[in-house]
This record gives structure tokens, C-alpha cells and sequence, in this order.
């Protein structure tokens, strides 16, 4: 069972670590709004950006290159950078759409990229980056569904943006919004499933 | 404007201006996410005032030499529409008052928000009195309070504020501006309700040790229906998708 949680809410009569909380005079209290899991003893945030994480994937525009090095729009605050490889073939021009992983964050400011690998062509959405982990599912299961039943190859950035080509990317885009808004109702992955099966035979 | 000269009742037959009694608050209404290019924000509506409160960040920390590595600095402005009240607030901007207003706001969320988990940026809060009739510090305090959350900004608690204070020898809770303006006293208070701790404590006027106590009594039992209301302001923002799923199964 799962329930809505806010900042200041105990969520434990014990210390317990935990994602989210603090722990204040032997009580865990939560630090967000989010959906509290008593059974695995974790916050899932509903509100909130994103914090970068090392091995992150994430999704940018390539802002500028200088020297191999490239600059990359994350939609974040923090500068990020990718620098080239040595054995790079076909080397990134301003304006390309990337996806990367986060190899580092050094001195708490700067993003380093790497494994990154270019998008050709497409269509580029944002989201809230705490809805991120729901559009992905468990083990990729949402996103999976998403571009089997539309026919669109999708890539979900960590900071919130997604990026969609070919099939009916109208359709998946509609579905990634309706997760955004729903996040927080179980059995979604279900219910996804029946809008896009009725969708697309509707279009047939 | 506050002169004795001129002062009216303000307690007939056991009840104040507005007929509450003394430790009635005024109606009380929020709502949580009102403004979609914030990151976070709340609307509120307490009595005659009406606030308007937006969070944006964590993000780039202006001027760059404000920067701390360690954890995030928080920026407050509190602001009266020119239209907000019927006292002068002609001109829009700082001044000697909104000033103040913004840098004990700033302290109140400084001891909640956990800033070590946001280092080199900032957390903007923006607090717009559209309407003000009495109590408006308080009421920012609680409405930024929810904004703050709604923003997905970690806090230890979720602060609210009420003003008590002192009408001839009588202890009365949540003035308006007419009380405000003849009262003996006006203490505004800001509490994290877990502990109770005090964040914010300012009096004009004078209070005895017992009335003190019996003024920041009468907050604490206040503060429960505050929290109540602020917790479901953002609990109602997932309230009609939950709905509408229940229908549908």
C-alpha cells in the first residue's frame, strides 16, 4: 500500500535510512512530497528536479565544441561537458542531439559525459524529472510498451528529456503525458497499454 | 491612521471586530501548484488576504561569488502589489518594510530546507501580496511553506505562521488590519510544528512573561489546523487522477 507523504510527515517510529527522510529525535521523517512504500521502505518523490547522479543517462544539445571538447545542454544549471574521444569518426557539430552517460561530477559543478552516442533526426520532449523512473517502468517495462505499440524508437534522459523517432510519435507523446499526470496511481503500465491497444487500432 | 483618538471597539460583547472569538482564526483556503512555469508554488487565501507564492530552483546561483560549495543560499522577496491594500503602497519594489519582510522570511526557511543537498545553487522564493488586510508575513511564511514543498525542495518540516497579540488586556489570535493597527500588541510567530521550534519571533508592543506564554500557547493549538490544511493542499494536487482511476475499476 502505498500513500502520499509530505515534508515533516514520520514515516517511521525508528531511525531508518532511507531515501528522502531525516532522522530527528529517533524518528525517520519525510523531506518530500511523495509516494511512501511501507513494504520496501522507500519515498518515491513526486515533486522535485533532478539531482545528477554518476552513470546517469541522460539527453542534451550540443551547445558549443572547442578543442574536442563539447558543451552540452542538459536543461540543467550545471555546465556539462563531453570530452572527444580519441578514436572519434564522425565528430559532433553544434546542434546535435546527444545521449551520455555521467562519467563524473567534478567539484560539484561540472557534468562530465561520457559513452555518448548521437540522435539523428526526431522529436525532443520535456517532463518532469521526477516522473522519469515511472515513464521508464521497472526494468524498461513502460518505455518498452510505449515504442513496441507505437512503432517510435524512444530514449528517456534522467534530467527529464526525452527524445522519439519514427512511428507515431503524436501518440507516444500523448501516453509519456498522461504517466507525468497519473505517476502517482498504481497499475498504470495496464492501463497504458489499453489506451495505446484502442489507439492504435482506431488508426488502422 | 492608528491614533488613539480615532480607535474603535475592537472587543463588543465578547466578540472581536469581525465577530471571531479570540482564538478563532479567520477562514483559511490553499492551493498547491497554481503557477505551471514555477517549479513550485501556492496560492492562499486567509481571510481577506490573498498571497501568491513562487519557488524556482535549485538552480544557477547570480551573482557567481555568492556560490557555496557546501550548500545552497536561499533568496526571498516579499512584495505588496500596489494594489493590495488601502494604505499608501504606491510605488512597486523594495522598500523599508518588504525588506525586512524578506530577510526574516529568508532566516524562517534557512533553518528548514536542507541546504547541504543543493550545494553551488540557488532556491528563489517569491511572495506576492495581491491582497493584504492584516497578518501578511505569517500568511507568506505558510504559503511559501507549501510552494517550497510543492517544488520538490528538501525540508525538514513544513513551517507555518500565525500572529497573536494583545487587545487591552485580552490575548487574541490572528489579527486583522484593523486590529493589527489599534492592537497593544502583535507578535508574528513561524513554527515547525514537529518540535514546535520557534523560527521567527517578532513583537511590537509589550507582553508580560504569562501572556508570552499564553499568546504562543494559543499558536501551537492554532498551528495543528494550519498543518492539516497545507498537508492537504498538496495531497489534492494527485487527488483527480486517484479519482478518476477509482471510477474507471
Amino acid at each position: 500500500m502505498r500513500e502520499i507523504v509530505v515534508p515533516g510527515e514520520a514515516v517511521a517510529d525508528r531511525p531508518v535510512r532511507m531515501h528522502n527522510t531525516c532522522i530527528c529525535n529517533d524518528k525517520t521523517y519525510a523531506t518530500i512530497v511523495g509516494l511512501f512504500d511501507k513494504e520496501h521502505n522507500e519515498i518515491i518523490p513526486l515533486e522535485g528536479g533532478w539531482l545528477p547522479h554518476i552513470e546517469d543517462v541522460v539527453v542534451g544539445i550540443v551547445k558549443s565544441s572547442r578543442n574536442s571538447v563539447y558543451e552540452v545542454d542538459l536543461s540543467y544549471f550545471k555546465r556539462s561537458i563531453l570530452i572527444a574521444s580519441k578514436f572519434e569518426r564522425h565528430p559532433l557539430k553544434v546542434g546535435d542531439i546527444i545521449e551520455a552517460s555521467i562519467k563524473d561530477i567534478e567539484d560539484r559543478k561540472t557534468i562530465i559525459l561520457y559513452r555518448e552516442r548521437a540522435l539523428h533526426g526526431g522529436t525532443m520532449i520535456e517532463v518532469k524529472a521526477s516522473k522519469v523512473p515511472r515513464i521508464i517502468g521497472k526494468n524498461s517495462t513502460m518505455v518498452n510498451q510505449i515504442s513496441e505499440l507505437t512503432g517510435a524508437s524512444i530514449t528517456v534522459g534522467r534530467n527529464g528529456i526525452i527524445w522519439m523517432r519514427g512511428g507515431d510519435v503524436g501518440l507516444a507523446t500523448e501516453a509519456i503525458l498522461k504517466i507525468e499526470d497519473e505517476a502517482h496511481v498504481a497499475g498504470l503500465t495496464e492501463r497504458i497499454r489499453v489506451m495505446l491497444k484502442n489507439r492504435t487500432k482506431n488508426g488502422e | 491612521m492608528a491614533s488613539l483618538a480615532n480607535k474603535p471597539d475592537l472587543i463588543v460583547n465578547g466578540k472581536r471586530v469581525d465577530g471571531r472569538d479570540f482564538d478563532e482564526l479567520r477562514p483559511i483556503k490553499i492551493e498547491a501548484g497554481v503557477l505551471k512555469n514555477a517549479d513550485g508554488s501556492a496560492y492562499l487565501e486567509w481571510g481577506n488576504n490573498k498571497i501568491l507564492a513562487g519557488v524556482y530552483g535549485p538552480k544557477e546561483v547570480f551573482p557567481r561569488h555568492m556560490a557555496d560549495p557546501s550548500k545552497a543560499i536561499i533568496k526571498c522577496r516579499y512584495t505588496m502589489a500596489p494594489f493590495s491594500s488601502l494604505a499608501d503602497h504606491g510605488r512597486t519594489g523594495p522598500n523599508r518594510r518588504s525588506i525586512e519582510i524578506s530577510k526574516v522570511t529568508k532566516e524562517v526557511f534557512e533553518n528548514v530546507v536542507i541546504l547541504s543537498e543543493f550545494p553551488n545553487s540557488e532556491i528563489d522564493i517569491f511572495i506576492e501580496v495581491l491582497q493584504g488586510d492584516g497578518g501578511t508575513r505569517a500568511a507568506g511564511i505558510t504559503a511559501a511553506s507549501v510552494a517550497l514543498a510543492n517544488a520538490g525542495i528538501y525540508m525538514k518540516d513544513l513551517v507555518y505562521a500565525v500572529s497573536a497579540g494583545r487587545i487591552e488586556d485580552k490575548i487574541v489570535l490572528d489579527f486583522n488590519m484593523i486590529e493589527d493597527n489599534y492592537s497593544e500588541a502583535d507578535m508574528p510567530i513561524a513554527v515547525a510544528p514537529r518540535n514546535n521550534d520557534i523560527l521567527l519571533l517578532q513583537m511590537d508592543g509589550g507582553l508580560s512573561k504569562e501572556q508570552l506564554k499564553e499568546a504562543v500557547g494559543m499558536v501551537l493549538e492554532a498551528g495543528k489546523k494550519i498543518s492539516v490544511l497545507q498537508k492537504a493542499a498538496l495531497n489534492d494536487n494527485y487527488k483527480k487522477a486517484t479519482e478518476q482511476y477509482g471510477q474507471k475499476q
